[in-house]
């Protein structure tokens, strides 16, 4: 894994919670926002002492700085671990999976914030849970843990199970999948999901959109359900799948919007800096 | 009788391998994601079942033509034209002889007209000319027989053998065992035409009975016609006269004895006694016409193979199988 840029992710809420972190947080603690201007007595930390508030009080009082606190936010990523996440075309489609939870997960950690991990297929996988905590080793619990998840299940509703081990708090939440889910399915996920800020990853190989064989016969075998399919493939297919493959973002788009995300699209490898433009506000699909 | 027939009917046992592409795909696969919403793509379909067929026919054929298909081909009714005549002829001494009748004084001077032999050859020439149709062969014989120009198309040979005929004495006429050679000629020979042995002789032989069913059997086997030409002078005695008067009480002429001995054999037979070459003429035209009837016969076809269609029908789909191959992708990727 090559070294990449840490992810800048954000967002608009302040995480809450006393630990500790990188963002603005609504707990009152040592940070760099104020909050208040409130008594000494009330806030006995006479480093924070405001000198000019102190002055200016004609009863004398000494007035002390309150922060908010830096707090962590809680990164949590879902992996779809349905047999389909097992396409290899032009990437391994699992590799990346691992990828985007690594970098976030080094991210996280750069960030002092704290990172979980939860894995689920047809059911989820509780003996690859990692509870979102501060947690430094986090990287190398996913390289030791994922390296050995077999890649089964024809659908991936073992996320809907994950959700009550989420924390009640409001977290960061990815769900990294291919989303190659029946219809309806993201959307009540996202549903559930709805009070904690959801970025789905969709992962997309280009093999499967515009770098196919253009000519030739085949069989495509479903990962999922062993479906075969025999194709002989000629522009005109190759035309009509590329407009699927539009149509399928398309659908995952509109279930985006109604809980007020938008999916980031990984083609291919996963890069880093194109996950924080993402979080700029740039549009890449 | 059009019945498909096989030559190895135990390899039709294999047939059920046939099916194996129906079980196997034979294309290379690959794991897709997702075919849920793969677009409903009938032409792909279609080549799928095609191509399935395609090993499958493919399999039969080569199985099927392994087993070597055929039809017996059956016979059939032809008319042949022309004929296959041998020509035995008599070189013996006597037929160095005068053909006409000779005043014997200058007979005994030595002084010949026309032999016999030269007459019969010179008419047969004709004959030979005259019938651009047939086949000829040729036998002579004196003390034995000498089978001289094979029954075929070459005429030159025949024509060279007729010419080489000189009259020989040598004690001795092998009648039977030359017209057994004569009938030998048609041995292997599909029947195609009418088969005559033209005996061209002045008799003076005799044919043993135990000679006489051999000759019997051949005849009906090679379903052979004799003529017999005749060749004698004037004083000779006619094929018609019953009692050698010359000899011993019921005593026969040989000749006689030979005529009626060859009407016992049973085909078709005919004498012509000639003692002038006219005659020699008119009997060889009598011939011809005898001869010129158009032969029904029943000629057996060859048995029709079909192995060959099988394969190449195989091989015309094992190309376009190989193609298909060709085309397979081998890697899902641009």
């Amino acid at each position: 894994m090559s070294q990449q840029p840490i992810i800048h992710y954000h967002i608009r809420w302040r995480p809450s919670g006393h630990q500790p972190g990188a963002g603005h947080g609504v707990v009152p603690g040592s940070g760099d926002q104020l909050r208040s201007v409130v008594p000494l007595r009330d806030h006995p930390d006479p480093r924070r002492l405001d000198l000019h508030a102190s002055v200016r009080d004609p009863f004398k009082n000494i007035w002390v700085r309150d922060f908010y606190l830096n707090s962590a936010l809680k990164v949590i990523v879902l992996v779809d671990t349905s047999a389909s996440m097992s396409y290899v075309g032009k990437v391994n489609r699992f590799k990346v999976a691992k990828d985007v939870a690594s970098q976030l997960a080094l991210s996280a950690y750069r960030s002092g914030d704290a990172f979980g991990v939860y894995v689920a297929g047809e059911r989820m996988n509780k003996k690859r849970m990692l509870p979102p905590k501060a947690n430094r080793s986090a990287w190398l619990w996913l390289q030791q843990h994922f390296s050995d998840i077999k890649l089964e299940g024809q659908h991936a509703d073992g996320l809907f199970e994950v959700v009550p081990y989420l924390p009640q708090t409001p977290c960061l939440v990815f769900v990294v999948s291919d989303f190659r889910w029946q219809a309806g399915k993201l959307k009540s996920l996202l549903k559930k999901l709805s009070h904690h800020d959801v970025v789905p990853v969709m992962l997309q190989d280009p093999t499967e959109i515009n770098e196919q064989p253009k000519r030739g016969i085949a069989i495509l075998r479903d990962a999922e359900t062993g479906k075969g399919q025999f194709v002989w493939m000629r522009s005109s297919l190759q035309t009509q799948m590329a407009e699927m493959r539009t149509k399928h973002i398309k659908s995952v788009n509109s279930a985006c919007y109604v809980v007020g995300t938008r999916p980031f699209v990984v083609n291919g490898e996963f890069k880093t800096s194109l996950l924080t433009e993402y979080f700029m506000g740039k549009t890449h699909v | 009788m059009n019945a498909l027939h096989f030559f190895k009917p135990e390899l039709l046992w294999l047939l059920p391998f046939c099916l194996l592409p129906l079980i196997s795909y034979g294309v290379k696969q690959f794991s897709y994601s997702g075919l849920e919403d793969w677009p409903k793509d009938r032409v792909s379909d279609v080549l799928r079942w095609l191509v399935r067929l395609m090993a499958v026919v493919t399999l039969a054929s080569l199985i099927i033509a392994a087993a070597a298909p055929f039809t017996e081909g059956g016979t059939q009714t032809r008319t042949g034209k022309g004929a296959e005549i041998v020509i035995v002829l008599d070189r013996s001494g006597s037929m160095a002889e005068s053909l006409e009748e000779q005043d014997p004084v200058e007979r005994a001077r030595g002084k010949m007209t026309l032999s016999r032999i030269a007459a019969s050859r010179e008419v047969l020439l004709k004959l030979m000319d005259q019938r651009p149709g047939d086949t000829f062969g040729v036998v002579v014989f004196n003390a034995s027989p000498i089978a001289v120009a094979p029954l075929s198309a070459d005429r030159e040979l025949a024509r060279a053998a007729l010419k080489s005929a000189e009259g020989n004495s040598s004690g001795f006429t092998a009648l039977h065992r030359a017209l057994e050679m004569g009938l030998d000629y048609f041995k292997d020979r599909p029947y195609t035409a009418t088969r005559l042995i033209l005996l061209v002789s002045d008799g003076d032989t005799k044919i043993k009975d135990e000679d006489k069913e051999i000759l019997k059997q051949r005849f009906k086997d090679y379903q052979a016609e004799l003529m017999w030409i005749y060749v004698h002078t004037g004083y000779d005695f006619s094929l018609q006269y019953e009692e050698d008067i010359t000899k011993a009480d019921g005593a026969v002429d040989p000749n006689v004895a030979l005529n009626q001995l060859f009407l016992s054999l049973g085909m078709p037979y005919q004498a012509f006694e000639v003692n002038s070459e006219a005659g020699l003429q008119r009997a060889v035209a009598e011939i011809g016409r005898a001869t010129n009837k158009p032969t029904r016969y029943v000629y057996r076809l060859p048995r029709q193979d079909y192995a060959v269609y099988f394969y190449i029908l195989a091989m015309g789909l094992f190309g376009i199988l190989f193609w298909l191959k060709h085309i397979e992708i081998k890697v899902w990727r641009k």
